[in-house]
This record gives C-alpha cells, sequence and structure tokens, in this order.
C-alpha cells in the first residue's frame, strides 16, 4: 500500500527543496545522501529520487540490499521539512526525463540559494555538483509522510498507508 | 586520506544545515536536520537535543548513526559515522551549545522553538570525504598570524591602566575588531566590572556583569571561549545582564543594540579565572573558529600579563607632598551610602563596591587631614576597606575610580605619581556627607 500525496505535498517535493535519502547499510550503520531532484508520478503515489552513483554508493548498496528508505526535503527559505518512508526503493531506466529533472532542480534551488544571500560562485559550484551525469533513479512508493518542520510538532504523521 | 575531525570545524559552524541518519531497532532509517553539531574535540562532535524526536529515540535504542556536514563555503559534503555516547544537561559543553544555539535559530528565525534540552555527545569513528574532487572553500584569514600582529601592537606596556586600553585596541590592527570590553571578576567572584571598552560611544567603566549570565557571565563562570555566529534575539544571550536589585543605581554596559557576530573569551591565569575580553560585529560570523583560538591564547596571555604587574611591589610610602592650589567654587555635594559603599556626586551615581569605598576613604583623610598623596600599601593595610588579599584587585579598583571619576567627575582626579602612589587632585571644594 502507498499514501497519496496532496497536490500540494507533489508540489513541494518538487520545488527549491533540499532532499536527503537515507537508509540502512548492510552492516546495520545509517547512511545519507544528497539527492538531485525528485518526480512525483501523476497518480501522486510514487516517487523517482535522482542520485548520484559515486555520492550515494553506501545508500544505493543498502537499498541494493533490500533495505528501508528515508527521504527528506527541506525548503531552505522556510524551513518547512517533510519526511517520506518507504519499505525500499528499486532502480529504475534513468530517463531523458530525469535528466531534464534534474537540471531544472539544480537551477531552482541555486535560484532559491542565491535569494538567501549565497555567492554566485557558490551557487555555481553547487549547481555543477548537483548535475553530475552519473545520476540513478530510484523508485519508491511513500508508506508514511511526517512533518519534519523544526519544531515541538516535528514527527507528526501526515499520512500513513 | 581522509579528512580530520579539525580540517571539518567550518562545517561545525552551522552555517549550513547539517542532516542525521539514524535507524529505529526495526531497521527503519530516519534522516533529520540537525541545528548543530558541534565540535568538542578530534574525536568528538555533539549534536543538540532539543526535542524528544525519532532521532534521540533511535539512537538511544541503536547507537550508530551517520551525519552529513557541509562546508560553508565551498559546498562540500563530508559524512561522519558517528557512535552516541551520553548526554549532557550541564557542564561547558552544554553551556556553549546553549549560547551558540541561540544564536543558529535566531539567524534562522527559529528563536521561539530551540530550546536545548542536553549535548549529545557522539564518537567520531569514520569520516568520508564525499566531493573530493571539489575546491576547497577559501582559506580564512590565518588566525596566527592575526595573533601575532595584535601582540606586536600590545608591546610593552609599564602598567595596569595601559594595559587594559591597549589589549583592546591592538584588536583593530589584529582582527579588525572595532568593539571590544575587558571585564575583570571582582573580588567576591561573583561579578565581573568593566575596566576598560573599545568602540563605544560612552567607555562604559564600572558597568557590572553577573557571573553566569550572558554570554560574557557564561564565558566565566564555564571558564570557556563563547562564540556567536549570528544575531540572536534571546534576551539571555545578550552579552550581559544585570542581576541584583534592578533599582539599585547602575552604569548601563554600551554594547551594540544588535550584534551579528559575538566571542567571549576567559582571561585565565593556570586555573584561575581573571575576568573576560569580549568582542562583537555587525557582521554575520565574523569570528571563526581560528579567531577563537587565537582569541583565546590572546586572553591567557593577557591574564599573565595583569597577574604579573600584580605581582610587583608597591613602593613604600605616599610620594612627597606637593604644596596644593586653593580651590574654590560651589562644593561638590559628595553622600555616600555605608551598605552598598556607593558614592553619589551632586545626587549622580559615581560607584560603588571596593572603589567606593576607596573613594570615601581617600577624601575623608583629605577633608581631616589635608593630605592629597597615598598609597597603594597604606589602603591594604586601612581596617575601613577590608580589602582582598589579591594585588591586582586593588590596582584594578583604582583604575576603575579613576576612569569614573574622569567620565563622571573631572574635578575630582586620581593622578598616578609612582608604582603604587597617586595624587588626589581637587578643582571643587568637597561637602561630604555620609548615609
Amino acid at each position: 500500500m502507498s499514501v497519496l500525496l496532496t497536490a500540494d505535498q507533489a508540489a513541494f517535493l518538487q520545488g527549491p527543496v533540499s532532499m536527503n535519502v537515507g537508509a540502512v547499510g548492510r552492516d546495520g550503520w545509517p547512511c545519507v545522501c544528497r539527492a538531485q531532484g525528485v518526480l512525483v508520478a501523476r497518480d501522486r503515489r510514487a516517487l523517482t529520487v535522482l542520485l548520484s552513483s559515486a555520492r550515494g554508493h553506501a545508500v544505493l548498496d543498502a537499498l541494493d540490499a533490500g533495505n528501508g528508505i528515508s527521504t527528506v526535503f527541506s525548503r531552505p527559505a522556510t524551513h518547512a521539512t517533510l519526511q517520506l518512508k518507504a519499505s525500499g526503493a528499486t532502480r529504475t531506466p534513468l530517463s531523458a526525463a530525469h535528466r531534464a529533472v534534474n537540471t531544472r532542480y539544480a537551477a531552482m534551488l541555486g535560484a532559491e540559494l542565491g535569494t538567501l544571500g549565497y555567492s554566485e560562485t557558490l551557487v555555481a559550484g553547487l549547481i555543477e555538483m548537483l548535475t553530475s551525469d552519473d545520476l540513478v533513479a530510484l523508485r519508491l512508493t511513500p508508506e508514511i509522510i511526517f512533518d519534519q518542520t523544526p519544531g515541538p510538532a516535528a514527527g507528526r504523521v501526515l499520512a500513513r498507508a | 586520506m581522509k579528512p580530520t575531525l579539525e580540517s571539518l570545524r567550518a562545517c561545525l559552524d552551522g552555517a549550513v544545515p547539517s542532516v542525521v541518519a539514524t535507524c529505529s531497532p526495526d531497521g527503519t532509517p530516519n534522516v533529520a536536520y540537525a541545528s548543530q553539531v558541534h565540535y568538542v574535540d578530534a574525536e568528538h562532535v555533539a549534536l543538540s537535543f532539543q526535542f524528544f524526536s525519532k532521532t534521540r529515540e533511535n539512537v538511544l535504542a541503536h547507537p550508530y548513526a551517520e551525519v552529513q556536514v557541509i562546508e560553508p563555503g565551498s559546498f562540500r559534503h563530508y559524512r561522519l559515522k558517528v557512535r552516541y555516547l551520553r548526554t549532557e544537561t550541564a557542564g561547558p559543553l552544554f553551556e556553549y551549545m546553549k549560547a551558540q544555539l541561540a544564536g543558529i535559530a535566531a539567524q534562522s528565525g527559529m528563536d521561539k522553538v530551540f530550546v536545548l534540552r542536553g549535548a549529545d555527545l557522539y564518537q567520531v569513528v569514520d569520516i568520508v570525504d564525499v566531493d573530493p574532487h571539489l575546491p576547497p572553500a577559501p582559506q580564512p584569514p590565518d588566525a596566527l598570524l592575526r595573533l601575532r600582529r595584535t601582540l606586536d601592537q600590545l608591546g610593552a606596556c609599564d602598567d595596569l591602566a595601559r594595559l587594559a586600553d591597549r589589549a583592546l585596541a591592538a584588536l583593530t590592527p589584529g582582527f579588525g575588531i572595532h568593539h571590544a570590553l575587558l571585564t575583570l571578576l571582582d573580588e567576591t567572584g561573583g561579578t565581573l566590572y568593566t575596566l576598560a571598552s573599545l568602540g563605544y560611544s560612552a567607555s562604559g567603566v564600572g558597568a557590572e556583569v553577573a557571573l553566569g549570565e550572558g554570554l560574557i557571565g557564561v564565558a566565566a563562570r564555564e571558564k570557556i571561549a563563547v562564540r556567536i555566529n549570528y544575531r540572536t534575539g534571546d534576551y539571555t544571550y545578550q552579552a550581559a545582564l544585570r542581576g541584583g536589585d534592578p533599582t539599585a543605581p547602575r552604569i548601563p554596559l554600551p554594547l551594540l543594540g544588535n550584534p551579528h557576530s559575538q566571542i567571549a573569551v576567559p582571561l585565565l591565569h593556570g586555573e584561575r579565572l581573571l575576568g573576560v575580553l569580549y568582542a562583537e560585529s555587525e557582521q554575520d560570523a565574523f569570528f571563526n573558529h581560528t579567531d577563537e583560538d587565537a582569541l583565546v591564547i590572546y586572553g591567557r596571555h593577557l591574564a599573565a600579563l595583569i597577574a604579573q604587574f600584580a605581582a610587583l611591589s608597591d613602593d613604600a610610602e605616599p610620594g612627597p607632598a606637593a604644596p596644593e592650589p586653593c580651590v574654590s567654587g560651589v562644593p561638590l555635594a559628595v553622600r555616600y551610602f555605608a551598605h552598598d559603599h556607593s558614592v553619589f556626586i551632586d545626587n549622580d551615581y559615581l560607584i560603588k563596591g571596593v572603589a567606593g569605598s576607596i573613594l570615601w576613604t581617600l577624601l575623608n583623610e583629605h577633608a581631616t587631614c589635608g593630605r592629597h598623596d597615598f598609597c597603594n600599601r597604606e589602603l591594604r593595610r586601612d581596617p575601613r576597606l577590608a580589602l582582598p588579599d589579591f594585588g591586582d584587585n586593588l590596582e584594578t579598583r583604582l583604575i576603575l575610580l579613576q576612569r569614573r571619576l574622569a567620565d563622571r567627575c573631572p574635578a575630582i582626579a586620581l593622578e598616578k605619581t609612582g608604582r603604587g602612589r597617586f595624587h588626589l587632585r581637587l578643582d571643587r571644594p568637597l561637602a561630604l556627607e555620609a548615609r
């Protein structure tokens, strides 16, 4: 079973957010990696998250082992944060659409950070880092969504399958 | 080559949020943002514990986590494999993180929700450089060179008053600091008082700070340097709060209304706290971790110099009496309140405590014996003053008194005439009244 994302949640995930993916390695040690774009399925019940295979080596290995996945999305300007979890994720072939998502995402996050006072050089470096050519696409169907915005309400379940 | 934790200190200043991955006993991963990942030493970091979060629940059950930190000037990512050890809820680490969190919270607009419950201590067992191909951040200014320049400017000082002023003035060419205070611990050990200031419209000499309150008070109580990188609206982290009776006379601290960066460094001589050096700036992240290191060394150097002056012996006797010109004019009304040794001149508060007591004694000696010339040694022996043993305390109180008089009542002046000797100059007649 998967949860149905609201239209607002889908828009939020595909907006100028900082995104990270966590998993638990074969040795039981948690690992985390920055993601480089996300595509929400038309039915809003699945996501495709993009990772760099080099930067996400440990997370990808953990997911290949069939372990669970956590994805967290946070908007730098507002700190609004969502966490979505699933019992696993599977690799899916990288498409031209995924590459377009990645390019658009890097530009969007760069622009957001630019408005927050980060220098042009730094933003350019970030965009370059996020548009790596070793992308891997991971498909997951979220089973639970948490509000993770900092504060005493962080951790509130917004939807559960 | 693996990076060392020391080389990642710039990543641990809260400029770019870090994330922490943990795992619940059933193997479900959790990723959360960490408000603060604090460098403790070469092998440990501490994470702020603000809420009873999933992260905390997880590490209490399964103490392994991974923290991803980012270098602010380059966006290079590093991953720290860490193992949870324990939570500290008091002491220097907790107090430092509490103060720094206030700055981070204010910077991120989270003042009201970021309250530190504990400092979760983790051992760092491995560090992974995620982006070895990315260029490193530009190097910050060389703090060692800044320290050397500051010490060159400080030069040789032949008395404590000059040292106090030059210690602050040297920070401008050295570190680019334009606003600073030198505060010393008083004889009760519960209060610091301002001996010198740099860059404010009012000197603030004599202004007091209670131990443990505000940034200066926390640095003093915990004997640690405390640095806040961003403007904080949290009133407890204003540089100082003044405890005690709010109606009692006070000298205001002359601080910036809205500092974006603050640092308070203890003046430690061995284990003994002599005071606190405080500096602030209107720029965000003005002081980096290497500046903190350098200013901690500077604080120790200043403390050693202050202690050295204190150890010098005073001249034995007061200097020869010089003929005094007759003074005329309307008498200054000098009122003394014995309960707190406060002195008011023409109804304006001047000073209290030991310095007030010294002034009252000198003025009475002058009124009854016509004396103008005094020495430290006789003050130390004077039963009316009940001075503590620390030599530096008397000397610094005399400097404080001298400066307060210069600020508020130039008609009464204390002029140094030799080591441990001084002259009381009066330009107006006095009317003394004790209450």
